[in-house]
């Protein structure tokens, strides 16, 4: 038995029998690295959303001048082998990223998280069916489903990305999903609100849905990061969007060749991409540690 | 206008059986029984004996596989979907973790009124008349924890509140499934003297299932005991602690320490494990264990039959009762 | 030091450092437990027991803990040295059987080979000594067939034989002393019945002292020679387990038992109850920790906290200002 195990779990029960009276009702503190993560997020979709307005150059204007130059007062990351602006491409290449991310979430969780709250409330035969059709898919390697289907599906654009992802992620996101509604739908509290009279519908409202908030919304921001690296992926295989759009992992992959002379094409993206997924994973991590309500806080 | 004479709840051949063919257990294996209006019927048992089972298939948490049960003369055995949720107000349940009965993410002011809104009987002022009255009764003050989630609860808090949760729609009957398993000594006899109080202010008829002997003696009018899913013994509180007619009640009550140092230690000791579900002994099930076993035991099954007024036993040979004061 | 006390405990006190404050789980508690003595620790959820029996065990964590006094198991001093120190007299000196045998055994590791593992790494045995040694244990704790038993896994055993099979792994080296935790709460009362006498033969057998923690005062009283009642973290009365039943003098013990129903009460007795709920520890008064719900409470009890004080029967003491009459005194009027 592990003795770190162990010694939380000794500190927290006493924890637990002294404030019998009342449970210490203080929420893990979400603690300023998470505001500035949120910042940073929040910076990237405005971004994002605002890049026409911005004080942005055109990410597609060729500026022959400035070839694979490093970052200067003109460019500030710097420009391609074809003159294009790099901060530029960066901040329009978010949107593709964060509309992959953002899109395929919402189809995957669409679908995926009221099947798997409802397969695992009613159990039984629709239970037992969705759940083997959704483990026929998941034993398929998404991504290679992912990277076929995005070869033959052309011409490609940013909505069938997000559709095959989308679908893609289906299957994990019932898993996830349904995992954690079958820790819920067997407490006293879910069978006491039935024997009270409770519809279905409204126990999946009020019983089920805001204790699977925390771990669904949490998995929905570690989801997103998933996704924006698949897109990267995929980019690399030539199967994201097509150029002169650009999108972080366009850059990348198109700095492959010319590594040696402009590092700065690999490298701000790669940045910027990082930055991206770090951020999301704390925020992720976070939410879930803050809003666990089973935990005993030391 | 109830029929005092028959009684509120009539439990006729139940059986509980789980998983099919070879893998079949069946965890309750045929009792009947009834609870008259205003009494307090214990039920007891080690695990395995199909008390719990019993309570939730009486509940329709679980279904029944076979017999009947009949609820103020309704049969409720197969009502499904609406019907039956019409019926759930007239039964309620009070579970044994009191945390995990209660959704940690609610406040409590609300947990007690989701019966009342389900069904949307009262509203506004009414509703929050009613619950803080609720509350009140279980001896949690409304106006200071009334808005506290529930998780910031203790162990007998949180049963309190579950027990005000139960009684929002003034429900004939109340089974109370281990409710004080989980407590302290001294918070189980506060909720103990609780429920005693509900149960003569509201008039409820309880079914009392527990494993702990003197809590369900102090709680009972009558006291069923059940092994491997039969009813050995059923009969007076009183009567049946003094002089068990059944030798596996006898045995429980010898193993149950008593907190007197004087009280004699039983050299009697129940040996062996009770035999499993899959595969139960033949005849009697008790005869695998019991000193007093004959061949008669083995061939035939016995069934409950009165030993004296109001106390039946399933036993071929009961042990002698000595003549006491029969209530 | 007395050759006859096998543990001394002095002045033992855990304080877990949360994040709210201070949490003194345990407050100075001493006492002491002779040589083939068996000894009952009550107190209810908070009381500190569970962190007493881990405490003197040496098992309290390494972080966010603070432990001052002293534990002598055996003239070993057991606060304040390494981990590596705490090894040595751990199953051999002693060893602590828990609440709970589905947690306290590995679930996938065969029972035979949880029990000669302690055997091998700690005695040394050969691998084919150990075996034997394990099937002979298993047949001393009562497991019916121990020769095939010894490859069952624990979630193949009922309740009560996988506590026999933690039983057994703690008696491998032979400790002469036995903390019990709960050892028979969860189970079935004709099962506890055969743990119980199992231990008091085992005890018998191997020349050892058992410490028995338990809420279960039913327990208590039949099994134990001596008590020590804890409430929020102290010891407030100590003494023979007849003494403590039958001439307590503080009003918690009273309380205590007086509020768990009796088999011999008729039913519908009015249980007593002791008004109010345990403190919380985090803000606990300068004063006695029970004084907001005794009946007896008098200023000092609420600013003052008692010392243990000896009662007139040698070996009793209780911590109170303010004590029930002694039935002894009263008898010689």
């Amino acid at each position: 038995m592990s003795e770190f195990i162990q010694e939380t779990e000794m500190a927290q029960e006493a924890l637990l029998e002294a404030s019998m009276v009342e449970r210490p009702e203080k929420n893990q503190p979400l603690g300023p690295m998470f505001w500035i993560c949120v910042g940073w997020l929040a910076l990237n979709i405005i971004g994002a959303i605002f890049a026409n307005v911005l004080p942005v150059q055109n990410p597609l204007n060729q500026d022959y001048n400035f070839i694979n130059s490093g970052p200067s007062l003109h460019h500030i990351f710097g420009t391609d082998d074809l003159g294009r602006d790099i901060f530029a491409r960066i901040v329009y290449g978010s949107r593709v990223s964060i509309a992959v991310g953002a899109g395929s979430m919402l189809i995957g969780f669409g679908i995926g998280a009221p099947l798997g709250m409802l397969a695992a409330y009613r159990r039984g035969r629709f239970d037992t069916f969705v759940t083997t059709v959704m483990y026929v898919f998941l034993a398929f390697p998404a991504i290679i489903a992912v990277i076929a289907v995005l070869s033959f599906w052309t011409p490609r654009s940013m909505f069938k990305i997000i559709v095959v992802i989308g679908f893609a992620s289906v299957p994990l996101v019932y898993r996830v999903i349904r995992t954690a509604t079958l820790a819920i739908a067997t407490k006293d509290y879910v069978i006491a609100a039935k024997v009270q009279g409770a519809t279905d519908r409204r126990i999946l409202m009020k019983e089920l849905l805001p204790n699977i908030a925390p771990i669904g919304i949490s998995f929905l921001l570690i989801g997103v990061a998933t996704v924006v690296t698949l897109e990267g992926a995929l980019a690399f295989l030539g199967l994201s969007v097509n150029p002169p759009t650009p999108s972080w992992g366009n850059m990348i992959n198109e700095s492959r060749t010319i590594l040696a002379e402009n590092p700065w094409l690999v490298l701000f993206p790669s940045l910027a991409l990082c930055l991206f997924l770090l951020c999301l994973n704390f925020i992720g991590d976070r939410v879930r540690s803050h809003f666990d309500v089973t935990e005993v806080k030391l | 206008m109830t029929d005092t004479t028959q009684p509120l709840l009539k439990v006729r051949d139940l059986t509980v059986t789980f998983g099919k063919g070879h893998h079949a257990v069946s965890a309750v294996a045929g009792i009947s029984f009834d609870i008259f209006e205003g009494e307090t019927l214990g039920l007891v048992g080690e695990s395995g004996c199909g008390k719990s089972t019993t309570g939730k298939a009486l509940m329709k948490i679980v279904e029944p596989s076979s017999g009947t049960i009949e609820l103020e003369g309704v049969d409720i055995t197969n009502q499904k979907g609406r019907s039956l949720r019409n019926i759930r107000t007239r039964m309620q349940m009070i579970f044994q973790d009191p945390i995990s009965s209660l959704n940690p993410r609610r406040r409590v002011k609300d947990i007690v009124a989701e019966p009342l809104d389900c069904w949307k009987t009262v509203e506004g002022d009414e509703r929050d008349v009613l619950i803080s009255d609720l509350l009140n009764k279980v001896g949690i003050d409304p106006a200071v924890y009334g808005n506290r989630y529930a998780r910031q609860f203790s162990g007998g808090q949180c049963q309190r509140i579950s027990i005000a949760r139960s009684l929002a729609m003034r429900p004939k009957m109340l089974i109370c499934d281990e409710m004080v398993s989980a407590l302290d000594v001294s918070v189980q006899a506060q909720i103990l003297n609780l429920l005693e109080d509900l149960k003569n202010e509201y008039g409820l008829t309880l079914l009392f299932i527990a494993h702990d002997l003197a809590v369900v003696k102090n709680v009972s009018d009558r006291v069923a005991v059940m092994y491997l899913g039969k009813i050995c013994e059923i009969g007076p509180s009183d009567v049946l602690y003094e002089a068990p007619a059944h030798p596996y009640t006898k045995f429980l009550l010898g193993a149950a320490l008593e907190a007197d140092p004087d009280s004699p230690v039983h050299g009697d000791v129940l040996e062996g494990e009770p035999p499993s579900p899959m595969n139960p002994p033949s005849g009697c099930r008790f005869r695998t264990r019991c000193p007093f076993a004959q061949e008669r035991c083995a061939n035939e099954e016995p069934v409950l039959r009165d030993v004296a007024p109001g106390h039946q036993v399933a036993c071929h040979f009961p042990l002698t009762i000595q003549s006491s004061t029969v209530a | 030091m007395n050759p006859d006390k096998l543990l001394v405990v002095k002045d033992l006190a855990t304080t877990f450092n949360t994040s709210a404050g201070p949490l003194p789980a345990v407050g100075g508690v001493s006492f002491d437990l002779n040589k083939n003595e068996t000894l009952g620790i009550v107190g209810e959820s908070g009381s500190g027991k569970t962190v007493l029996a881990r405490t003197i065990m040496g098992l309290q964590p390494r972080t966010n803990v603070a432990v001052t006094g002293s534990v002598l198991l055996n003239g070993h001093e057991m606060v304040g040295v390494s981990e590596a120190e705490k090894r040595k007299y751990w199953g051999t000196e002693v060893a602590m059987v828990f609440q709970d045998p589905m947690t306290s055994l590995n679930p996938v590791m065969r029972i035979g080979k949880q029990i000669d593992e302690t055997l091998r790494v700690r005695l040394g045995m050969s691998k084919d000594a150990a075996k034997a040694r394990a099937i002979e244990l298993l047949e001393l704790v009562g497991i019916p067939s121990p020769t095939q038993r010894y490859g069952a896994f624990p979630g193949q055993l009922s309740g009560g034989m996988r506590q026999r099979v933690v039983i057994a792994t703690a008696l491998a080296c032979s400790p002469k002393l036995l903390m019990a935790d709960e050892p028979t709460t969860g189970l079935d009362v004709t099962i506890q019945a055969q743990i119980l006498n199992l231990l008091e033969d085992l005890k018998e057998q191997f020349h050892m002292s058992v410490v028995l923690i338990t809420h279960d005062l039913g327990v208590v009283a039949t099994r134990t020679s001596r008590i020590v009642v804890m409430y929020a973290g102290r010891v407030v009365e100590i003494g023979t387990t007849r003494e403590v039943f039958t001439n307590h003098r503080m009003p918690y013990t009273r309380a205590l038992l007086e509020s768990s129903p009796k088999v011999s009460n008729p039913s519908h007795t009015r249980l007593v109850t002791i008004p109010g709920r345990p403190p919380n520890l985090l803000k606990l008064s300068l004063g006695c920790s029970f004084a907001p719900r005794c009946a007896y409470a008098t200023n000092q009890c609420h600013q003052q906290r008692p010392e243990l004080q000896s009662a007139e029967e040698p070996g009793h003491s209780f911590a109170c200002w303010n004590p029930l009459p002694s039935k002894r005194e009263a008898a010689t009027r």
